[in-house]
């Protein structure tokens, strides 16, 4: 059977595009839905966790009822009328319990037959929460398997309304890119036109600036630790022009902008390259005839430089914007104070630190909004650009 | 007029050099402070060296150089490797990172392809949903996917580092716009002397995909590089920290160990740099055409 070539091209078309596809579905699109559902969950991960976790029934056992199993004259049915199960499983076992796991527990949890294994001495081994319940229910032991997070509809959004640390990380993820992205631009393109200049060594200096911007966050962060801090080099040099002493790190006002100022180092030098190139391919005519005019700098760089990088700091202006909303890994470095996280870091504080995912979900939600708006807006004004 | 210019010239390269200087302060202060040593001893009296000593007390004229008043060392360096399975760690990173890109450059390439030249059905579909994808935050999708990787059990493993990083959309747009670039006669003189698609791919096709495909190994493997936050969230073993993760380390709520945290620091950043400076082509064209760095 020879299949015709479209046939062919299509199979060989899915192929190559299977990797990527399957890859995108599990890993952005199936999450995307989940960070969905999660966000209107109060979806906690060590609850999960709960039913894994190994304890010696004969301890637990031992310690509700208030006997030793090997203790003579022990009577089932005594220690049967002693035995509560939900108090068992919340003091004894140490797992919470919601009402409906409680009533599900109260009425089919098999006492006798724990008990029985009790006298028998058979409980004496390390087992799983899970595997325990599987054994000693005798119905609906699939609530202690599965750990499903219960829905709470709109909660989460409304709690995040009143947390005051949502405002904060949010209004600071903001003042970030308001402050970061015109000063990095701004300086970008000051450098690129200094660049383009005809000077000697313009490839050293391409180099010597692109540098920050290839060195990791991490690295960074820990070198601008050692230059902020309170007996640091900073500080010093400071000092001989008579300024106090600022634990800039620590100081609540300083501390987002001394991040800042190292966000601005990393970037400026990097988009400085995507102006130099713009600049390049500008037509050095342009510059000719308004320099025999006697155009002044100023004047040349704001009437003619300026409006014809515009495509390009559209560009890196909207991309920096979305960059610094998510800033994340130099928050988690060198900020230690509540006052002065952003937004992605207390996405993850909530996530995995206070282990409250679903709430942390429900702030990425508003934070993918907010992108999505800027994306929005990006296209329309690229798509705007195009018609000049 | 020509005065003008030279007064043009002075300035531009006082900015220059300024921000030239800026540039490098801190990579070169904190390479003098992890070649200090933490004491040394003079006239058999040992002292703790004071590395935020002002001014610094350089002197590059004797051999080894004195920093802070002590002589250089490359102590610092070694002590790294002694007190955190540091070795282990670049073994880690190395891994993760060149996984994630020969799974970019087969992946991404493969993709590319068939999104630029070959028609199969919903293929517009499949392009307009990764391109939406463009829009989503990191920090949706990580939650989700931590949980993915810890039902699949593969937190502190190569696995769970790798897997979901092995494509990405940046990587398949890159390539299908080279791949659009290019001509079509070649493949299509390859197909009428009878070579199938998959055939044509490999032997037409990729040979002259060399700088596109560089380009983006090299893109991809610093970013891998340099990836703090999902190896944060993948290893809590020792074992399996990356050198971001690791840097952690050299610091405690008390104290500080400037030194080995410099040191550190600085061999991380070595590799990079040299990578650059063999490749500064490539990574100077992709920083254009893709302009973005977290």
């Amino acid at each position: 059977m020879k299949l015709n070539f479209k046939t062919r091209e299509a199979m060989v078309g899915y192929l190559f595009a299977a990797p990527i596809i399957i890859t995108i579905l599990i890993f952005t699109i199936y999450p995307v839905f989940a960070g969905l559902y999660y966000s209107f969950t109060n979806y906690q991960p060590t609850e999960a966790q709960k039913f894994n976790m190994t304890f010696v029934p004969e301890e637990s056992v031992s310690f509700h009822l208030g006997v030793f199993p090997d203790e003579e004259g022990l009577v089932k049915n005594e220690l049967l009328s002693l035995f509560d199960p939900v108090t068992f499983l919340t003091l004894d076992m140490g797992v919470k319990l919601n009402a409906e796991q409680k009533e599900a527990v109260s009425s089919f949890l098999d006492t006798d037959k724990i008990v029985e294994d009790f006298l028998a001495g058979q409980l004496n081994s390390s087992v799983s929460v899970k595997d325990f319940m599987k054994e000693y229910m005798s119905s609906k032991s699939e609530l202690f398997t599965r750990y499903v997070p219960e829905f709470v509809g709109l909660k989460n959004f409304r709690e995040m309304f009143k947390d005051r640390y949502f405002w904060i990380s949010l209004k600071n993820a903001f003042v970030y890119s308001i402050v970061v992205v015109p000063i990095q631009t701004l300086l970008a393109i000051l450098l690129a036109v200094a660049a383009n200049m005809k000077i000697m060594g313009q490839r050293f200096f391409k180099t010597v600036f692109f540098l920050p911007s290839i060195s990791s966050s991490a690295a960074i962060s820990m070198i601008f630790w050692l230059i902020y801090s309170k007996p640091g080099v900073l500080n010093r040099f400071l000092s001989t022009f008579g300024f106090q002493a600022v634990d800039w790190l620590n100081e609540p006002n300083t501390a987002l902008g001394a991040i800042m100022v190292m966000n601005i180092w990393t970037t400026a030098g990097y988009f400085m390259i995507t102006f130099l190139a713009a600049l390049q391919s500008i037509p050095s005519s342009i510059y000719e005839a308004s320099q025999l005019d006697g155009a002044k700098f100023w004047k040349t760089f704001w009437k003619i430089t300026v409006p014809l990088l515009r495509p390009q700091m559209l560009f890196v202006s909207i991309m920096g914007i979305i960059g610094c909303l998510q800033v994340f890994d130099q928050i988690y470095f060198l900020i230690k104070n509540m006052r002065n996280i952003t937004i992605s870091y207390y996405i993850y504080k909530n996530a995995f630190e206070y282990h409250r995912m679903g709430y942390a979900s429900a702030i990425a939600m508003v934070l993918f909004l907010i992108i999505f708006a800027i994306t929005a807006l990006q296209r329309k004004l690229i798509k705007e650009e195009s018609y000049f | 007029m020509k005065k003008k210019l030279k007064i043009g010239m002075i300035i531009a390269y006082v900015v220059l050099i300024l921000y030239a200087v800026v540039s490098l302060f801190p990579f070169l202060w904190s390479a003098i402070v992890s070649l200090t040593p933490m004491r040394y001893t003079e006239n058999g009296v040992t002292t703790g060296t004071d590395i935020m000593k002002w001014p610094p007390e350089i002197n590059l004229f004797k051999w080894p150089p004195e920093f802070f008043g002590a002589p250089a060392t490359g102590e610092n360096y070694v002590q790294v490797f002694k007190i955190t399975p540091y070795a282990r760690w670049i073994l880690n990173t190395i891994i993760y990172a060149a996984l994630v890109t020969i799974g970019h450059l087969i992946f991404d390439a493969l993709g590319g392809y068939a999104f630029a030249r070959l028609r199969f059905p919903l293929r517009d579909l499949w392009f307009a949903l990764f391109l939406a994808t463009l829009m989503i935050p990191g920090h949706v999708t990580l939650i989700p996917n931590y949980n993915l990787m810890v039902r699949f059990g593969f937190v502190n493993t190569y696995y769970g580092l790798f897997l979901p990083k092995l494509t990405g959309v940046f990587g398949i747009f890159l390539m299908r716009q080279f791949f659009m670039g290019i001509p079509r006669e070649m493949e299509e003189a390859a197909r009428i002397d009878g070579a199938s698609i998959i055939k044509t791919y490999f032997k037409v096709v990729l040979p002259i995909s060399k700088p596109a495909i560089s380009a983006l190994a090299i893109y991809i493997f610093v970013g891998t590089w340099n990836d703090f936050l999902w190896p944060l969230l993948m290893t809590s073993r020792k074992e399996m920290f990356t050198l971001t993760v690791g840097l952690d380390f050299y610091r405690t709520s008390y104290y500080t160990y400037w030194q080995y945290m410099m040191a550190a620091s600085i061999m991380m950043t070595i590799p990079m740099i040299i990578i650059f400076l063999i490749f500064q082509r490539q990574f100077i064209d992709t920083g254009v055409s893709s302009g973005v760095k977290g």
